[in-house]
């Protein structure tokens, strides 16, 4: 479940909750009164599972109540499935638990105090890392060159700066090694190009 | 003609260091080191019980070999040891010994047994062997241990004389241990 779904189902529990109390039913320790309609049928199994994908099992290692095999997490089922036929809601099943083994026990986290970080933490990261680029993109392009060598050597050489390739250096040792090479690379006789005398 | 090859600034721009870029690293990086040292010598897995200083959760559970039920309201006023164990636990092979001990040292304390994940049959052999000081309860479908947020065994509960959760031990107890423990109990009904 997203925390958008999760926030929504959380509503839902609090909006439906207060509206049946059903007579005779003793209220659990520090859960209050049963809130939510009593349970049966495949209602009662859907529920049950659904509550057991929020409650972690205290024995296992990052599983479920829903999804672990543990005698642990089958006593907590038949708990769930106890106070859901009771007609317990699901944020007083999950108090229950919480009083016992702690926030620890949900899957969870309740939107609260430092979980807020947990939820949206990692969504105010991305915008925040989104925002970086976006500005040290829109930044790059416009530095001045007052900046001054540092761009001159990011900067390709302009054409006029490359060496023409006809010239050929002053010095008459390096331009008999230039026109060798260009002899050797281009095919040019004597390494002059075919079209320098035209 | 030119020389195409000239020596570039990059070394020079490597090696320095934006200030802006370093502050916030630093600012995202230092406070998740901080609760990273803050944490380092704590157990991931013990998770401190809520329970403590609240009520004990209220029971009434048959002992072991069948009697009338213990229920906890009927006890109050009296320091009361709940000690979680079962047949399967080899820490409370050794612990039982101990807590047998310590309750006939301590008439004015009530220890309890809990039976955990065990069979009645396998629990009632145990205590044929060893015999104990106290009575153990037997609890179907684990309905005290959810309610005591027990997580394995052996766990003890130290509840004062008002039926308030005073200490919570996890792991095997030495007579030291529960001694130390009982005394704040007993300070917690005062």
């Amino acid at each position: 479940m997203t925390p958008v779904a999760f926030a929504l189902a959380s509503i839902l529990a609090i909006a439906s909750g207060g509206q049946q109390i059903p007579p005779g039913s003793a209220p659990a320790a520090g859960i209050g009164a049963p809130k939510g309609p009593q349970l049966s049928g495949p209602e009662l199994d859907k529920r049950t599972d659904d509550i057991g994908a929020l409650l972690r099992c205290p024995v296992c290692q990052g599983l479920s109540v829903a999804d672990s095999p543990a005698t642990m997490a089958r006593n907590m089922k038949a708990e769930v499935r106890e106070k859901l036929a009771k007609g317990y809601d699901q944020e007083q099943i999950l108090a229950y638990f919480e009083r016992s083994y702690g926030e620890f026990v949900r899957l969870q986290p309740p939107m609260r105090g430092v979980n807020w970080l947990v939820w949206f933490g990692p969504v105010a990261a991305l915008i925040a890392g989104g925002a970086v680029i976006a500005w040290a993109m829109r930044r790059s392009p416009h530095q001045p060159a007052a900046a001054g060598g540092r761009q001159d050597a990011l900067a390709a050489p302009a054409a006029s700066d490359l060496p023409s390739r006809d010239s050929v250096p002053t010095d008459p040792k390096l331009a008999a090694a230039v026109r060798r090479v260009r002899m050797l690379a281009y095919g040019w006789p004597q390494g002059v190009s075919p079209k320098a005398g035209s | 003609m030119t020389t195409a090859v000239t020596s570039r600034p990059e070394e020079a721009r490597r090696s320095r260091v934006n200030p802006k870029v370093l502050a916030g690293g630093l600012a995202v990086a230092l406070p998740l080191l901080a609760v990273l040292v803050a944490n380092l010598g704590r157990d991931p897995r013990s998770v401190r019980s809520p329970l403590i200083g609240r009520p004990a959760p209220a029971f009434s559970l048959v002992p072991v070999g069948g009697g009338a039920p213990v229920s906890l309201e009927k006890l109050s006023g009296k320091p009361v040891v709940i000690n979680f164990w079962a047949t399967w636990c080899v820490p409370c092979f050794e612990e039982h010994a101990a807590l047998t001990a310590a309750a006939r040292g301590l008439p004015d304390v009530q220890f309890l047994g809990v039976v955990y994940e065990d069979e009645e049959a396998r629990t009632q052999e145990f205590l044929r062997q060893r015999p104990s000081a106290y009575p153990s309860l037997i609890d179907p479908e684990g309905k005290a241990a959810i309610a005591y947020g027990v997580f394995g065994v052996p766990e003890t509960f130290f509840i004062d004389g008002s039926g308030r959760i005073v200490d919570k031990y996890v792991g095997p107890m030495t007579r030291s241990t529960i001694a130390a423990l009982v005394a704040r109990a007993k300070e917690g009904a005062r």
